[in-house]
């Protein structure tokens, strides 16, 4: 299914392509038009809590790289040859004035590339707000919440200082609803590729997702709810597919092309970790105490926001390559997931030289292989062209999961 | 397969980069088959949904099916977007692999040789893939390469396998790496006035070399069907037997090798279309006894 005419979910898609491939952040540059004085600032992968940015009057705007769009002519020079792809498009995109309607960026502790890309930026560009946002590894809401609590009210007040709105808890409730509605409405879009993978294929899902990275919360959830809308009017046949849930792809983006590749090779993508940031938070975030039970436990109270915030990054937080906790719980936590999603196997996809995933993978294979799931990977960059060997690893993963019931 | 097995209806439609192939056979659960129907036809520059569908027909009458719906698995291989009314999808090493299972049973190897890419296959008995190695992303040594060069020179393309194989008295050697090369060594040719028997030659020499090389790569010994649009050109087949006879051409690499024959079959073009619809039989037998054929329903 795509924007051919007559696809009722044509125009939603067509507008979330649009968005998706905006590299020059024309839509930000109309927000910032229709907000006069408003701020917009820059996210990194993987995580970095938008509602916060949203109450002080800002957009959170998700930088993603330059995909396979864009050609690196000096981005090169200031990376090494052996890390991802990521760091490089963004520094093209930042010399090239692709990003200057950002007023600001926040680097999250997603890993050490990240952590220098930040470093880097912060030369490059002195007088932009740059901010490096250290998400607790510690899970005690005593230490690791307080810490991480005590973070988002110094980068409010330094945002605040650069011209946004002051923090204000009633303005922070709101945007916490509007993002919970936002994943609400992210969820649904799951649900329904996962019950029809052919009425909502996941390079669609991806592009839908992914235009939220520079749009409010709102605005992203009316684009969600249209396309839905039009996918359930859609005529669609169940194609005999295999089920896979994709790994690893969760920072440096894979492009669109590699996505359809897999679908291509006769798999259905029913879960991923694409885009992760939108979903780092496991379910709605607390708004009361009453909502967040005991998991401040003391030290943290859900009825402040910021509190709130915390409390649902360290207690619903999904175990991810980026989170420091056992193998072993990650490993369960896939099993689970791949049964949840009645998934027939997982491909690994990692970025080339992404050490958060890679350095996970094997533990992650070893719970797959004791619990019998099937699996396969390959490495890629944001910016692969060339998709025919993972074609032919995906196809030969496929057929022998379909017909032989194993990897092959 | 016993004869609890149902026996069903199913197709195979093979969408590759030149042209569209339609298989439609009988089986019990792709055992036992019979072909009822194979046609092809050329993409040429025609839109290819109106392709699949005017072969999709031609297939139908051909087996006499009057309503599709009767068909149990509609299966593809290739490029499946083209094809929404299908079933379900196989990679086209895995349905050329079975395809040769039934049309050359003893076989222990597939060369496929299409448009774009030629893909070498070891099989096991029953033709699942025991392991395979592809020609890289150079169109050199693929039929698309071939047919650019038959229209450089004025041939038609059905004339090509006859002319290099019986026409050619000195066959000029050719670049087998690169098709640019290939190409520039072609004009070269023309313009020292070689005749096209002898440069046609010298091209299927060069392809056949750097296939025989493919095949071996990946261990295969015995009898091997030569599948895809190139399995009916006669002078490439007559290449590959040279080839395989003359061993590797280095003197290094020259040690003992097990003898390699190429087979052809007038249906071995359709392999990927046959091997679909039998692994779409064998597919649906299986979801038939796990009690999952609801799957297949639309949606």
């Amino acid at each position: 299914m795509n924007s051919e005419i007559g696809d009722p979910a044509g125009a939603a898609l067509e507008r979330a392509t649009t968005l998706t491939d905006d590299l020059r952040l024309d839509a930000v540059r109309r927000w910032k038009e229709a907000h006069p004085g408003s701020l917009a600032i820059g996210i990194l992968p993987v995580y970095a809590p938008r509602p916060l940015l949203e109450a002080l009057g800002c957009l959170a705007v998700g930088v993603q790289g330059g995909g396979d769009q864009l050609d690196i002519i000096r981005g090169d020079s200031y990376f090494q040859s052996y890390i991802c792809h990521i760091p490089r498009s963004v520094v093209e995109l930042g010399l090239d004035g692709g990003l200057d309607p950002l007023d600001g960026m926040i680097f999250p502790s997603t890993c050490d590339v990240i952590r220098n890309l930040g470093g880097m930026w912060r030369l490059l560009f002195p007088d932009r707000y740059t901010a490096y946002l250290d998400l607790p590894q510690n899970f005690d809401p005593a230490l690791g919440g307080r810490f991480y609590a005590g973070e988002l009210r110094r980068i409010a007040g330094e945002i605040h200082g650069r011209g946004a709105l002051p923090l204000d808890r009633d303005a922070l409730r709101e945007a916490i609803r509007r993002e919970n509605t936002r994943r609400a409405a992210l969820a649904e879009m799951d649900d329904m590729r996962r019950r029809e993978p052919s009425r909502v294929p996941a390079s669609e899902a991806y592009r839908v997702a992914r235009a939220g990275s520079v749009l409010s919360a709102e605005e992203h959830t009316a684009l969600i709810r249209e396309y839905l809308a039009g996918a359930r009017e859609r005529r669609v046949r169940a194609y005999d597919n295999v089920r896979v849930v994709v790994l690893g792809a969760f920072c440096e983006q894979p492009p669109v092309g590699l996505i359809r590749t897999l679908e291509k090779a006769g798999c259905d993508l029913v879960d991923d970790d694409f885009q992760l940031g939108f979903k780092t938070v496991s379910g709605p975030i607390p708004l009361s105490r009453e909502e967040a039970g005991d998991a401040g436990g003391g030290a943290l109270d859900a009825d402040d926001p910021v509190d709130a915030l915390a409390i649902a990054f360290l207690k619903w937080g999904a175990p991810t390559a980026t989170r420091y906790i056992g193998a072993d719980e990650k490993g369960r936590d896939l099993v689970e997931r791949v049964r949840k999603v009645k998934a027939d196997g997982v491909v690994f996809a990692a970025a080339s030289f992404c050490d958060p995933a890679l350095l996970d993978q094997p533990m992650l294979e070893k719970a797959l292989d004791e619990a019998g799931i099937p699996h396969t990977g390959f490495k890629y960059s944001e910016n692969s062209a060339q998709h025919q060997t993972i074609r032919e690893q995906a196809g030969a993963f496929s057929d022998a999961v379909k017909l032989w019931g194993g990897a092959p | 397969m016993s004869m609890d097995v149902p026996v069903s209806l199913t197709a195979g439609v093979d969408v590759g980069s030149s042209g569209v192939k339609v298989a439609v056979v009988r089986s019990r659960g792709g055992e036992e088959a019979e072909i009822l129907a194979v046609v092809a036809q050329r993409i040429r520059r025609r839109d290819l949904s109106e392709v699949v569908e005017s072969a999709w027909q031609e297939g139908l009458a051909a087996a006499g099916v009057g309503d599709p719906e009767s068909l149990d698995y509609v299966a593809t291989t290739g490029e499946a977007d083209s094809v929404a009314f299908r079933t379900g999808h196989f990679y086209s090493m895995t349905t050329h692999a079975r395809g040769c299972a039934l049309l050359a049973p003893g076989a222990s190897g597939v060369l496929d040789v299409g448009a774009l890419h030629a893909r070498a296959i070891r099989i096991l008995p029953g033709g699942r893939v025991a392991a395979h190695r592809m020609t890289s992303q150079c169109a050199s040594g693929t039929g698309q390469f071939l047919e650019n060069i038959a229209r450089y020179l004025g041939v038609p393309q059905e004339d090509v396998g006859r002319l290099s194989k019986e026409e050619s008295r000195a066959p000029e050697t050719v670049s087998s790496i690169c098709a640019v090369l290939a190409e520039t060594d072609v004009i070269n040719m023309v313009s020292r006035g070689i005749g096209p028997p002898d440069i046609l030659k010298g091209i299927h020499a060069s392809i056949a070399g750097r296939l025989v090389q493919l095949v071996r790569a990946i261990g295969v010994e015995g009898s091997v069907l030569v599948t895809g649009g190139l399995s009916r050109d006669e002078g490439l087949l007559a290449c590959l037997a040279e080839a395989a006879e003359a061993g590797p051409k280095r003197k290094r690499l020259a040690v003992a090798h097990s003898p390699l024959e190429f087979l052809s079959h007038p249906q071995a073009i359709h392999a990927g279309a046959i091997g679909a619809a039998l692994l779409g039989s064998y597919r649906r037998e299986q979801l038939r006894r796990s009690g999952r054929l609801d799957m297949l329903m639309t949606g």
